[in-house]
């Protein structure tokens, strides 16, 4: 059980992850948000960047832990990886609708369209799907071996299916409509580089305190449920 | 409980005090006023003014030199004395800010700056959809972590009511 | 027992059951009937634009055909106590899968083959020369569908909300899927030359054979529990 022995271990200096991601945060947004110059063409409207770029860098990392952890658990049926997965899962539909809301928002004014059907923006959408139907499998088995192999199974299949959907969607956008709308990222001067990735760095910073909290919030309650005798495998103890 | 409640209120305060020094700085520094208004308050310090640029009225004062234009907006027009270096965005009919100082003797608007019009309402929008949530959403966790401490701390072991080879 | 024997029993006991009850075939049929004549009455079609929307048409019926098949897949498994007797099959387990798999895989292309002809009196069109072409996209996306269709089948026959999470888990994974099968399906119809949609059905294979790995790979960890 090296992974259970790595987060005990990590766990203990849980409170620095959330003080050194509290402090990042809070000094990227006043570099992005204050000290950085506005984009040549968007105007103040790129600072959604700083906020956009890391919820969905998050997002993805979310969806990787999810896929490391199940594949993992899968191996060695550690609980602790199971509970580790399932937090990310959580936190990653959490990532992935800040990302989407707020892409929304920045698309509205440099765009003129709060939805477009862009390889990335359907991709995202569908990873919220996947997501989404992970919590709900696991909602719907009450066994908790079974519902740790179940869900595993289906990160780990979404997951190869996901650069699969991208690259489909991709195509399909270029077959039908020539993109009128250039989705490159807009060049990116030195001083907006700074806070962004200030802001990227103290986003993965938050997502792993996130985890280790919501970790411990499952591990706590499946630990309340066996101790009030109602779940009395062994392997979830 | 208690002590997680104080780390809360401390977070809580400190996002207020950042809120307030956030919403300060706006109505110091980035929110603009119309070019009535200057004329009406004829302002000593450093101000912005949002109008729009009037067709055909800028005249360049030599290579690289300053530029004269009316800038106009909520029915007044001001002359503006851009002497900042040239940029692209002075054109005619486009809607900028120019940051400078009301010179009340030659009433004309000195200006040292160009900005574009701010369109704060979108990012504003986007940080409170994602920073708010992401506050509650922490919160939540963390209550309920420390709610099970004490949950699992009262609760007594399961027992059986019978041991087993009494049955 | 050989591998490939636990293949073929498998599908043999499929479809001879189906044989007998013909249920399965038989309800995804008129499903499939019903979806076609619902989409001819709200799209009001005619000739122009029935050409337009008949790819996806006809691959939103099929594809809710195949959900209706294969999801039920492992139901008469479950019935009968079956699943425990899969676990001590001694052969790998990704057999069981594979003919499972094959089963599911013939129902649908036998469905597809009764209601393609229906397609052609019903919308008019004009693709005899064309059906070896067509023939190939059927197979070759009713392979992935299956491939995923299977995988999830098992996963969620043993949970309550067995009928409502099977496609939604299904559906999202299975874009690509409807994404290349409609436009090559489209490449067709409009008379396309073959370069021009073979990446779909590139595309569609190189999906079919990733999946059939995967869930070949990750079905035994389904049979273990």
């Amino acid at each position: 059980m090296v992974v259970s022995r790595l987060i005990a271990k990590l766990q203990r200096y849980e409170g620095w992850f959330g003080v050194a991601a509290g402090l990042l945060i809070m000094v990227g947004l006043y570099m992005g948000l204050v000290t950085s110059s506005p984009d040549y063409y968007q105007g103040e409207v790129v600072r959604i960047m700083y906020i956009h770029v890391p919820a969905a860098q998050s997002a993805m990392f979310a969806y990787t832990v999810l896929f490391g952890g199940s594949l993992w658990y899968l191996w060695k049926r550690d609980p602790v990886v199971d509970n580790v997965s399932h937090a990310a899962a959580g936190i990653g539909i959490f990532f992935t609708l800040i990302a989407l809301i707020t892409g929304s928002i920045w698309a509205k004014p440099t765009w003129n369209t709060w939805w477009t059907w862009d390889p990335r923006l359907i991709s995202f959408a569908i990873m919220l799907l996947i997501l989404v139907g992970y919590l709900m499998l696991r909602t719907f088995l009450e066994d908790k071996e079974k519902e740790a192999t179940y869900a595993a199974i289906l990160a780990i299949v979404g997951f190869i299916d996901l650069p699969i959907i991208h690259f489909s969607v991709e195509w399909w956008r270029t077959l039908h409509q020539p993109l009128s709308i250039s989705t490159r990222g807009v060049a990116i001067a030195r001083d907006m580089l700074i806070p962004l990735l200030l802001m990227s760095i103290g986003f993965y910073l938050l997502f792993a305190y996130m985890l280790m909290v919501r970790t411990q919030m499952l591990y706590l309650q499946h630990l309340l449920e066996a101790k009030r005798g109602r779940m009395l495998s062994k392997v979830h103890l | 409980m208690k002590w997680f409640y104080i780390r809360w209120g401390g977070v809580l305060i400190i996002a207020a005090i950042i809120g307030v020094l956030g919403i300060q700085r706006y109505y110091r520094d980035v929110t603009a006023i119309s070019p009535d208004r200057l004329l009406h308050d004829q302002p000593t310090q450093t101000v912005r003014v949002l109008g729009r640029v009037e067709a055909g009225s800028i005249v360049k004062e030599g290579e690289g030199g300053p530029v004269a234009f009316q800038l106009s907006g909520q029915g007044a027009t001001v002359s503006v004395r851009y002497l900042g270096e040239a940029s692209e965005n002075l054109r005619d009919l486009k809607t900028l800010v120019m940051v400078g100082k009301w010179n009340p003797t030659t009433h004309i608007f000195e200006a040292e700056k160009t900005s574009l019009m701010p369109n704060y309402g979108f990012v504003t929008a986007a940080y409170l959809i994602s920073l708010l949530p992401m506050g509650i959403f922490l919160f939540n966790m963390e209550r309920k972590v420390a709610l099970l401490y004490i949950l699992i701390k009262e609760e007594k072991v399961y027992q059986p009511e019978e041991p087993l080879e009494n049955r | 027992m050989h591998f490939f024997n636990v293949i073929r029993w498998i599908a043999w006991k499929d479809l001879l059951s189906e044989l007998r009850s013909r249920e399965n075939i038989s309800s995804m049929f008129f499903f499939a009937l019903i979806v076609i004549l619902i989409f001819s009455f709200s799209f009001s079609l005619d000739p122009k634009t029935s050409k337009e929307l008949m790819p996806g048409i006809i691959w939103i019926a099929f594809g809710f055909t195949g959900i209706i098949g294969l999801g039920k897949s492992f139901l008469a498994e479950v019935h009968n106590d079956c699943m425990e007797y899969f676990q001590i099959v001694p052969a790998p387990k990704g057999a069981i899968y594979l003919g499972k798999f094959v089963g599911n895989a013939l129902f649908m292309l036998i469905v597809e083959i009764i209601l393609f002809p229906m397609f052609i009196l019903f919308f008019n069109l004009d693709v005899l020369e064309k059906i070896p072409m067509i023939l190939l996209i059927f197979v070759a996306a009713t392979i992935g569908l299956s491939a995923l269709g299977t995988l999830f089948s098992a996963l969620t026959v043993q949970i309550r909300a067995r009928e409502v999470m099977f496609p939604i888990l299904l559906l999202p994974l299975a874009v690509p899927i409807f994404i290349g099968a409609v436009e090559a399906t489209r490449g067709v119809f409009s008379g396309d030359p073959l370069p021009l949609y073979l990446d779909w059905i590139k595309l569609l294979i190189v999906f079919d054979a990733i999946f059939m790995v995967v869930s070949f790979w990750v079905f035994e960890f389904i049979l273990d529990y």
